[in-house]
């Protein structure tokens, strides 16, 4: 547990965790598979010394290098990047990246204007929530709009959510196409000056936002529970921002400022008195046809950091890495089961180095688990990758 | 004149008549042109087209018209016809495959224009850029303006291939497509199935059906398909281009002339300053010759002590433009910064960007401040307060703001109204005016220039006429021309 945590520590324990617990051979076989067709060799690896201390365009060729490297350097955190078209350790001003994993990354700190359990680096079970949403809308949007398969999740080690996919498509997307993607995803835009972030217009709703509010659906009382969105006078002043309709506006303030606090009372006189309004106004509400569903995702729809994904050749944290500041392990979850995941039964170096440590044996299945998930992924990986090979021989044979 | 000059290709030369040649308006320029050509006709060709080019990032920076909208086409085509541009308005107005003596001249000058261009823009990144950017937004516009039979024999002449789905599948899925296609009638249009990355503009914008990585388009939207491989082919094209420059340039007669069409129509791209600002005197600059956009991103700095990282890159670059030192750079970040954190943070997480971006880390590239449409475009998230402020924040902040700033009624209501209307260069050409009470009417582009502008002002190298008086007309001309020679960078 993070209470019995000191990272002074760190030294002696990670070269123990890196040869007993860390995943080296299926960590190598997903690199090795998400690199073809060039050899692992030519993916960065990039390491975080003590005291910050950043080695970049790092090398494997094996696993045993790697073992090597890992005892020899002994990181206190593990990055990876992108696959050159040379050993990026030897020629890397010439080097051109030729692919890299389709990349996520959902943090909580981005979610500090609406969650009010925590803000900034702390997270707890409530807000954690919306990272269950986040994996949920996303990964269902990977796999049923873009056709991606091979997706790994993980724990980010602190407050967040990292997404990985290794589809041979989504490795080798370029730029654009990555950017693309993201704005697909993206229904939350603006920044501190602009008060309600979500524009859904009047038309039709693509069948994705549709999705992902069915999605959202499923949580959004409990959150809306939980968070207290609309409780006092501050959180409900930001909440009546988000109506563009000045009558409207004064007619939700006016009947919710004379109800008890409970935001779920709140919400649901909110919604009747949105429903008479549009009701008596007629033709006028087109601009606010989707009013109730912008507010719903402005509140619970996932943050990306798009920055990461359209990068080509952004770092991004390994898989099964230690967080420096917390000593938790970055496990791999399934995306099912990100509901059932509790913060505190996440593994922490220290839990799992300490026999003697309360969460010792809990700790231990659950970092069992989690490599076994990562097995899992890879193994489908190198399944597909060996069939799109065989695929793409024929081809060429018929030709 | 005996200036012959002969091109190289390493294609295979074009034979049989212009008929054969050119059967089409509209090219995807595969083939360059190998005919000889005389050196005045070359740089006739070239210069017309770059009018023509520079007449479309008029029509959306200056004019404010959404691209491809109606107006903007329209703007487009006047625009051509008052410049003499015949050929290209009628190429524009309406592409068709007639084989008149007329309109296969007009496409050989099309096509061999469009080939010289090529070399002329293909020298470095921002270039290329721009150069794709507009040749792109010609096409797509050539392609909307085009009837129905010609399309077909567009299709034909490029061996577009691609079969409908069948009626059983369109009907599994015809809910979803009529929830995510924003045309009428879906009911009676065919649909083709392409792969997602082919029509990556769609996607983007959420206008399209997507399933199993698959793209469901009517034939209206193939026109994505088509400006998508006509990007990735120019980019190709281009970057072999820059790759031979050194064979071209053996011909002095074409250097000078393709580099100065680069000198005269790219511009000032604000990447080294010409003179020194001190840091001290930021604050007094921040209200009397900042943007808007550069005074909130410093206000903020002076009261959070810090910015995200897309308000760092757009301030921190627009203070190497304006002549701020990277020694004074690294203190002014480090004073403000240290107030919220430890020294050695600073040194370790953000001393790093600000060398970064005077060209000392990384990739050690002189990287030029953002343009207002670079800005304009940006991504902005939560907790970012970078961006345009005309187009990044709410209407009754930013009046907030011009209120508090003390700008009067009037001038506060011009530049919320542009606002609205969503001609965001337009509202800060105004905000320039209520700044400096003055009525320039400048058309800015970049925040750097609106930097130099008020600068002239403060050094009196422009004598500004109080507003009130009405007569102001020999300074408006004089801002009009200048603005023949600025940046329209892209932002794509």
């Amino acid at each position: 547990m993070v209470g019995h945590y000191d990272e002074n520590m760190l030294p002696e324990m990670l070269p123990i965790y890196y040869t007993r617990l860390f995943p080296q051979n299926i960590f190598c076989r997903w690199l090795t598979c998400g690199s073809y067709p060039q050899p692992l060799s030519n993916r960065e690896l990039s390491f975080t010394l003590a005291d910050d201390v950043y080695l970049r365009y790092l090398t494997i060729c094996n696993q045993k290098e790697l073992q090597t490297l890992l005892q020899k350097k002994c990181p206190h955190k593990l990055d990876i990047g992108a696959v050159y078209n040379t050993k990026p350790s030897i020629g890397r001003h010439d080097a051109v990246v030729l692919s890299r994993e389709l990349v996520f990354d959902i943090d909580l700190t981005d979610y500090d204007e609406v969650r009010t359990c925590c803000q900034e680096a702390k997270v707890c079970e409530k807000c954690w929530k919306f990272m269950i949403i986040a994996c949920e809308i996303i990964d269902r949007t990977l796999r049923e709009d873009f056709g991606f398969q091979s997706i790994l999740w993980v724990f980010s080690g602190r407050r967040g959510i990292h997404c990985w996919v290794s589809d041979y498509e989504a490795r080798t997307l370029d730029s654009p196409g990555r950017g693309a993607v993201a704005d697909y995803m993206c229904l939350i835009m603006g920044g501190d000056n602009q008060n309600k972030k979500v524009h859904l217009g009047s038309d039709n709703l693509h069948s994705s936002i549709r999705r992902a509010l069915t999605i959202i659906d499923k949580y959004f009382e409990q959150l809306l529970q939980e968070q207290e969105f609309l409780s006092t006078s501050d959180r409900l002043d930001k909440m009546l921002k988000m109506i563009p309709d000045e009558t409207l506006r004064s007619l939700v303030k006016k009947s919710l400022e004379s109800m008890p606090e409970a935001s779920l009372d709140r919400w649901n006189t909110f919604i009747n008195v949105y429903e008479n309004y549009c009701r008596e106004s007629g033709n006028n509400v087109r601009k606010i046809r989707y009013l109730v569903e912008e507010i719903k995702i402005q509140y619970s729809y996932p943050r990306l950091d798009v920055n990461v994904t359209k990068g080509f050749n952004h770092l991004l944290k390994s898989p099964f890495s230690i967080h420096p500041k917390t000593g938790k392990v970055s496990v791999v979850f399934k995306p099912n089961n990100a509901k059932n995941m509790k913060l505190d039964e996440i593994p922490s170096i220290y839990s799992l180095l300490d026999d003697s440590s309360p969460d010792h044996v809990q700790h231990e299945t659950n970092m069992r688990a989690a490599v076994k998930n990562f097995q899992e992924v890879v193994f489908s990986l190198e399944k597909s990758e060996a069939i799109r090979r065989k695929a793409d021989a024929n081809m060429s044979l018929e030709f | 004149m005996d200036l012959n000059i002969r091109r190289k290709s390493t294609k295979l030369p074009l034979t049989g008549s212009l008929v054969e040649t050119y059967p089409h308006d509209l090219q995807m320029y595969k083939i360059p042109p190998t005919e000889d050509i005389t050196l005045q006709e070359f740089e006739t060709l070239a210069l017309e087209r770059v009018t023509l080019l520079r007449s479309l990032a008029t029509a959306t920076t200056l004019k404010g018209l959404r691209v491809y909208s109606e107006e903007w086409t329209d703007y487009v085509i006047g625009e051509l016809r008052t410049q003499g541009l015949k050929y290209y308005a009628k190429l524009c107005e309406k592409s068709s495959c007639a084989t008149t003596e007329a309109d296969l001249q007009a496409r050989r000058k099309d096509h061999i224009a469009h080939f010289i261009l090529r070399l002329a823009y293909c020298r470095t990144e921002e270039l290329r850029r721009w150069f794709i950017a507009r040749e792109l937004e010609l096409f797509k516009m050539r392609f909307a303006t085009m009837r129905g039979e010609a399309v077909e024999t567009f299709f034909k002449l490029n061996n577009l291939c691609y079969t409908n789905i069948s009626d059983e599948e369109k009907s599994e899925i015809i809910h979803f497509l009529r929830e995510s296609t924003p045309h009428p009638n879906i009911e009676n249009m065919k649909f083709f199935k392409v792969k997602f990355f082919e029509v990556l503009d769609l996607v983007k914008m959420r206008k399209v059906y997507l399933s199993g990585g698959y793209a469901y388009i009517p034939h209206k939207d193939f026109i994505s398909v088509l400006s998508a491989q006509y990007r990735t082919q120019l980019k190709q094209s281009l970057a072999v281009a820059c790759h031979h420059l050194g064979e071209i340039e053996q011909d002095e007669r074409l250097v000078s002339l393709l580099k100065g069409l680069h000198q005269s129509y790219s511009g000032n791209d604000y990447s080294d300053a010409k003179a020194v600002i001190p840091i001290e005197t930021l604050d007094s600059l921040a209200v009397k010759s900042f943007p808007l956009c550069m005074r909130q991103l410093h206000d903020q700095l002076r009261v959070a002590h810090h910015l995200k990282h897309g308000g760092r890159l757009q301030y921190g670059l627009f203070l190497k433009g304006i002549g701020v030192t990277l020694e004074d750079s690294l203190r002014f970040w480090r004073e403000e910064f240290t107030k919220i954190m430890e020294l050695d943070k600073f040194e370790k997480q953000y001393a790093y960007n600000v060398r970064y971006n005077y060209g000392k880390e990384g990739s050690k590239r002189n990287y030029s401040p953002f343009s207002c449409l670079k800005i304009i475009n940006n991504t902005v998230g939560p907790g970012d307060c970078h961006g345009c402020p005309y187009r990044h924040c709410d209407v009754g902040i930013l009046k907030n703001r011009l209120q508090g700033y003390g700008f009067d009624a009037q001038a506060i209501g011009e530049i919320i109204d542009m606002t609205k209307k969503g001609h965001f260069q337009i509202a800060c050409s105004k905000y320039f005016d209520a700044a400096h009470h003055c009525d320039l009417g400048l058309g800015i582009n970049h925040p750097n220039q609106y930097f130099e502008e008020s600068q002239k002002i403060a050094k009196g190298d422009i004598k500004v006429e109080v507003k009130k008086e009405p007569k102001k007309a020999p300074i408006k001309k004089e801002a009009v021309d200048e603005l023949d020679e600025m940046d329209f960078d892209e932002a794509m």
